[in-house]
This record gives structure tokens, C-alpha cells and sequence, in this order.
């Protein structure tokens, strides 16, 4: 029996007044064809009848696996299921979360139950910012802060709002929460639909690249407490001390990793290892060789809250000591 | 009718034995997601994820009714038995007869009314969306009152009576005296996501299925909790015999039959597993209402006849999509079956069924 084709899912966060609203309305507006089924809080500000539109509870509940921080939506796993028995009805989901919303439970979701991941894909988490009042919500709320330290995709928008300086500064800030997010700059969220939609960027086989941290070493200024640790080894890791020393640094350091991404070289190994996860899961795979003119570095981003870069170096490097 | 149940069981013993939808029973097509098939006598009503309901009775009989806007989520034979009860994503809780007049009993706004059940014994019926339940007192046309739980319902049953309603949800289940508008409460807790249940038809046993997989139970009423692990997937399916002496789960690679006889039910003792399959797991599970023969869906979209006593089994179809509807009528001449890309089954056990060809 072939699988059933798996329907790519898109999260947009943001706080209040961002302009997630302007950002789905856009891409239910533009002519591409697809038919979406959109999972909205705050029913009626959405003007395009075409689409399914579903009402959510943002129903948030704590799995009993044991593991402590493992949060996920029940109204997604219900909305999901009963979506599904309309097939055909539409080709993709988005899911718009409140301006508070935490984004890990909605990721969470697409990991931790079997038929939604059965069925449904988490594509990419897209934030949208609000570039004048963005530093003021980073200073005063814990929330603006995860909705970018979990984005794969976030728009700068209003950018006319701001001065040039004020822009670089917003720039600056959002990169050390989060080095690995792509950046528009954005007026009314007019943003090409493909830098936003169908991204794979859960996708362990589209882990292409890491990008390197912009920052240097020294240029850290802990403003936030959520940031990114990026580390590198031109020496391979030896899988034998790099699987365990990652599981029990999610198992124990979980609640505070919000998301973390890796590209591995094993010794002896033809073929790249990737690695992603949010807090506790971690999914890893051997993904494809490395190419022959492919520098065989690992490259390990964490982005996580409070997180002790130089114990996470420290860690990182004993795993890769050459064979002797 | 027996006899033809027991040369169908016997069948089974024979490798090159065709499953028995070619030999006595017939496959339709009908393009959408079965959430229900239901019998009134012979006559099928299979409520379908495009709003529809399709009649499917003898011949080419296939009518086509539409009463919902959008998916049907939840049916039920109304207790009058000669028409059925649907909920549907539009919010709207309608009846539909037999000839296809559909009348509304109700709307729940934008919300979804994902489950519906009915008690002929009480003539009651009971809707959730979201954390209403409304209940219909016996021939009401509108709701007579409503409970209100702490979080989104994940199921609904009443016992054998159709007096005590137990409603799963969040952290636990909520007993209800369903006639009533607010005597009655009893709270059953246990942390999780309680999904799907049943009760006992004698009232004593609650259960329910949990997101983590695995059940939940509680005897009553002293509330003792029961564990029911053991399962792969999560429980969409119960079926308890005709006397209540088991209950049949879905949820595993086998059926799983829990014992209920005796004064402590399946608390300290192992379940019947039953028709196991290597690849595949039990999506649906029901009892035929007068034998000791219980009806299996798979989520490979094998369907077959088990037989308790020794295990025997029959193959019925393999339709290649998860089984997702599977129901007797209440003689137990019939059985339907529907799978997830909307083929449906029906066997007819009262045809007449040929013998294996005999070979040289």
C-alpha cells in the first residue's frame, strides 16, 4: 500500500497587531491554484470564503510519556483528524496561533502523534514581527521571544516605521535569539509565497546548509535570554559519543533547548548525518554523501534559553577526538 | 442464517478459499470517507466525509442525499430506529430518514459536532461539540438541556439502560444521569487525554481510550481505576458481546477481548487477543449481535470474521485502505464495512453461497 501524500502544514506566529492576519490573507489571496485549510483563534478577520476555516481552542495538554516539558495542541490532533475525512478538500494547512502563543506544543504535535504525523507534515514556523515595537516585546515578554527563537522563516515587517538604524538594531537582535531563521525585511507582508510556504524546513532530507553565526566569538551581549549557540569541528564526531552525549543533554537540558539543528561527519563515513529536534525529541538520519569537494565539517546550532555555550563547546569537542 | 455462518467459518480451514465479499456480498464505491454505516433492517445509510448520506440497500439502489455543509463527523441510529442522527462540521445535528427527508435538531454554531450517540432504552440522544454536551430528551426535536465539561469532548457513551452518560475529556470523564439537567455528577479522574469510551451495559465499568495509547478504566461505583495497556495505536473502537461479558478493542495487531464476567472484570487478568496480524492494526472491531462471532477491520483494509472460541478466522476483503466503519444489522444477516478512500463492503449472509469449486 503507497503512503498517502503528506500534507505540507505551515505555523504563523507573531504577537498582536504583527500582521499575521495581512500575511494569511495574502497568501489565501495570490493566484497559486491550492485550495488551504486555515486553523484560525480569532475567527472573522479572514475574507476569503474559497477556504476551509476552522475554529481552534488552542487546547494545550501535557503528554504522559514522561517527559516533563512534552506539550501538544488536542484541538489539532481533532481538527487534523477530522480534516482528513474530507479528502481532496484542500492541498495544504495553516495554522495561525494567538499573539501569546508559545510555539512548542503546536511543534510539538506534529512529532508526538503517530496518526497526525501519519498524514500531515510540519513545514515551517513563520513569524511575523511588528519592527517597531519587536525590542520593547523581547524586553517585556517571554512569548515574542520563543515565537522567534522558533522560526525558520520570520518577516521584518513595517520596516517603514523605522529608521535604517532602528532596522539594523531589530536585525541584530532577532539574529543572536536566532541565527538560523531566514530574514525578510517586508511593507504589508508582501513577501514572495515560496520564501514562505513549502519550505521542508523540518524536513531532515532539505537540512542543506547550517549558516554559520554572524556574530564573532567576542560580540556576544547577552540582551536576551534565548539565543543561539552555533559550534563547529573540522574533525569528524565520533557517533559512539555524540549520540549519547546529545540524548542525555536533551533529556536533561530539554525544557530549555527550544530547537536545535545539526549537519554531522562520522569518521569513515561516506554519508552526511542531520539532526534536528524541539526541546526533548530529536529525530537523526543518515541523510546523503558528502560531496568530494564538500569540506566535512559538523556544524551543531542550539537555540535555547539561557544556554551555557562554553559547557555545550566543551561537550561538542570531546566528541570529536581523532581515532587514534 | 447459522448454518451459513458455520459453513463460512469452516471455509476458513480451506488456503484457496476466496474471501467471502465475492462469494456473498457486493462492493460500492461512493467517493468519500464512511464516518458511520448504519442498518435500518437491510437497508444501509453510510454517512460520508462530503456531507452526503448514501442509501445502500438491495439491488442498485445507491440515493444520495446531502445534509451537512462540509464533512459528517458523527451518526448514530436514532432511537426510534427507523431513521439516524448526524453531526457534521457545519455545526448542525440532523435527522435523516430512511427516504432522505432531513430535519434539523440542532446547531452548535461554528463548532464541530464530532460525537453522537442514542439510546433506544431511553429514547435520549446526546451531542458533543467542543465542551457542550446537549442532550434530547426521548422525541424531542430540540436540545432539553446541556452539561458543560472543562475541556473538548473526547467521547461519549451510555449504558445498556441509556440513563447513565459518561462523557471522556481532558484529565479524566464526567458521569452524568442523562435525563437530568444536574443531579447525577460523579467525576472520574485520571491525568491524559481521554479519547474515545464505553460503558458497561450494566452500568459497573467505565473505560477509556487515552492519546498515549493504551485504556483507562474505572469500576463503579466505588471508582476503582483499572490499567489496560498493551496497545500500538490509539483505541477508536469498542464492542461488547451480546451478554457484556467482553469488549473488544481496537488499537493493536490483534483484537483485543477484555473480560468482564465476575465481580472484579478484567482487573488482574490477561485479554483474549484475537486474529493477529503482522502488518496491520485493528482499526474496527464488532460483534455480531446473536453469535459468538466478532467482525475485524484492519488499517490495511483486511476485513474478517473471527471466532472467540478457537481463534478460527475468515477472510472477508482486503480493500487496501484503513477500515474505518464496520457494523452488523441487528438481525446479523448483514454486515457492512467502509474504508477510508470510500469503498464500501457489504455481506450478505442470508445469500445464497456457492461451494469451493471442487478440483481434479
Amino acid at each position: 500500500m503507497a503512503p498517502a501524500p503528506s500534507i505540507p502544514v505551515t505555523v504563523l506566529t507573531g504577537y498582536l497587531g504583527a500582521g499575521k492576519t495581512t500575511l494569511l490573507n495574502r497568501i489565501l489571496s495570490e493566484n497559486h491554484g491550492r485550495k488551504y485549510a486555515v486553523i484560525v483563534n480569532e475567527f472573522g478577520e479572514i475574507g476569503i470564503d474559497n477556504d476551509l476555516v476552522v475554529d481552534a481552542d488552542e487546547e494545550v495538554f501535557e503528554m504522559n510519556n514522561g517527559c516533563i516539558c512534552c506539550t501538544v495542541r488536542g484541538d489539532l490532533i481533532r481538527i487534523i483528524e477530522g480534516l482528513m475525512k474530507r479528502k481532496g478538500g484542500f492541498d495544504a494547512i495553516i495554522i495561525e496561533t494567538t499573539g501569546l502563543a508559545d510555539p512548542a506544543p503546536v511543534a510539538q504535535t506534529f512529532f508526538v502523534d503517530e496518526e497526525v504525523r501519519a498524514r500531515v507534515n510540519l513545514d515551517a514556523i513563520v513569524t511575523v514581527v511588528d519592527c517597531r515595537y519587536v525590542l520593547a516585546r523581547l524586553a517585556d515578554s517571554h512569548e515574542a521571544e520563543e515565537q522567534i527563537a522558533f522560526a525558520d522563516v520570520i518577516l521584518l515587517n513595517k520596516t517603514d516605521l523605522v529608521t535604517g538604524e532602528q532596522l539594523q538594531e531589530v536585525r541584530r537582535r532577532i539574529q543572536a535569539i536566532n541565527s538560523q531563521a531566514r530574514l525578510h525585511e517586508t511593507l504589508n507582508c508582501v513577501v514572495p509565497l515560496q520564501e514562505v510556504l513549502e519550505r521542508g524546513a523540518f524536513d531532515l532530507d532539505r537540512i542543506l546548509k547550517i549558516e554559520p553565526n554572524f556574530l564573532s566569538e567576542d560580540d556576544h551581549e547577552h540582551d536576551d535570554s534565548v539565543a543561539s549557540v552555533s559550534l563547529t569541528s573540522s574533525v569528524p564526531l565520533r557517533p559512539e559519543r555524540f549520540i549519547p552525549w546529545l540524548q542525555q543533554l536533551t533529556m536533561e537540558r530539554g525544557q530549555d533547548i527550544l530547537r536545535l539543528k545539526g549537519i554531522l561527519a562520522f569518521p569513515a563515513e561516506e554519508q552526511r548525518y542531520v539532526v534536528q529536534g524541539v526541546h526533548m525529541l530529536i529525530q537523526g538520519t543518515y541523510q546523503r554523501d558528502w560531496k568530494p569537494d564538500e569540506p566535512r565539517t559538523s556544524r551543531l546550532v542550539f537555540i535555547g534559553r539561557n544556554l551555557d555555550a562554553a559547557a555545550l563547546r566543551q561537550g561538542f569537542e570531546a566528541c570529536a577526538v581523532p581515532v587514534s | 442464517m447459522l448454518g451459513a455462518m458455520n459453513l463460512a467459518m469452516n471455509l476458513a480451514m480451506n488456503p484457496k478459499a476466496d474471501t467471502l465479499v465475492n462469494r456473498c456480498g457486493r462492493r460500492v464505491s461512493v467517493g468519500a470517507e464512511p464516518t458511520a454505516l448504519l442498518w435500518l433492517g437491510d437497508i444501509l445509510l453510510a454517512t460520508l466525509g462530503d456531507g452526503s448520506v448514501r442509501r445502500l440497500s438491495r439491488g442498485t439502489d445507491t440515493a444520495l442525499w446531502m445534509a451537512h455543509r462540509g464533512a459528517i463527523l458523527s451518526a448514530c441510529l436514532h432511537p426510534d430506529r427507523s431513521s439516524i442522527i448526524t453531526g457534521g462540521d457545519d455545526g448542525a445535528v440532523q435527522r435523516v430518514t430512511v427516504d432522505g427527508q432531513v430535519e434539523q435538531l440542532g446547531h452548535f454554531g461554528r463548532r464541530w459536532v464530532e460525537h453522537l450517540i442514542a439510546s433506544p432504552s431511553s429514547g435520549l440522544i446526546a451531542a458533543a461539540a467542543g465542551r457542550e454536551v446537549a442532550i434530547w430528551a426521548k422525541g424531542a426535536a430540540e436540545p432539553s438541556h446541556s452539561y458543560t465539561v472543562g475541556s473538548s469532548v473526547g467521547g461519549l457513551a451510555f449504558d445498556g439502560k441509556g440513563k447513565r452518560l459518561g462523557v471522556a475529556h481532558y484529565n479524566g470523564a464526567t458521569l452524568y444521569y442523562a435525563s437530568s439537567a444536574t443531579g447525577g455528577q460523579v467525576a472520574l479522574n485520571w491525568v491524559g487525554s481521554h479519547l474515545a469510551c464505553a460503558m458497561s451495559p450494566d452500568g459497573r465499568y467505565f473505560i477509556t481510550a487515552l492519546q498515549e495509547t493504551g485504556l483507562h478504566g474505572w469500576r463503579l461505583p466505588e471508582r476503582h481505576d483499572m490499567r489496560m495497556p498493551g496497545y500500538v495505536a490509539k483505541t477508536r473502537s469498542f464492542s461488547w458481546d451480546r451478554r457484556g461479558r467482553w469488549l473488544a478493542t481496537g488499537g493493536a495487531r490483534s483484537a483485543v477481548l477484555w473480560p468482564f464476567e465476575g465481580k472484579t472484570g478484567p482487573m488482574g487478568r490477561a485479554p483474549l487477543l484475537l486474529a493477529e496480524s503482522r502488518h496491520a492494526v485493528v482499526s474496527r472491531v464488532a460483534f455480531h449481535p446473536r453469535e459468538d462471532i466478532l467482525a475485524i477491520g484492519y488499517d490495511d483494509g483486511a476485513v474478517l470474521l473471527s471466532r472467540p472460541a478457537d481463534d478460527g478466522a475468515l477472510d472477508v476483503d482486503l480493500t487496501g485502505a484503513p477500515i474505518k466503519a464496520l457494523s452488523w444489522n441487528a438481525q446479523g444477516t448483514r454486515l457492512a464495512w467502509g474504508d477510508e478512500d470510500g469503498r464500501i463492503g457489504i455481506l450478505d449472509l442470508e445469500a445464497r453461497m456457492p461451494l469451493p469449486e471442487a478440483r481434479p
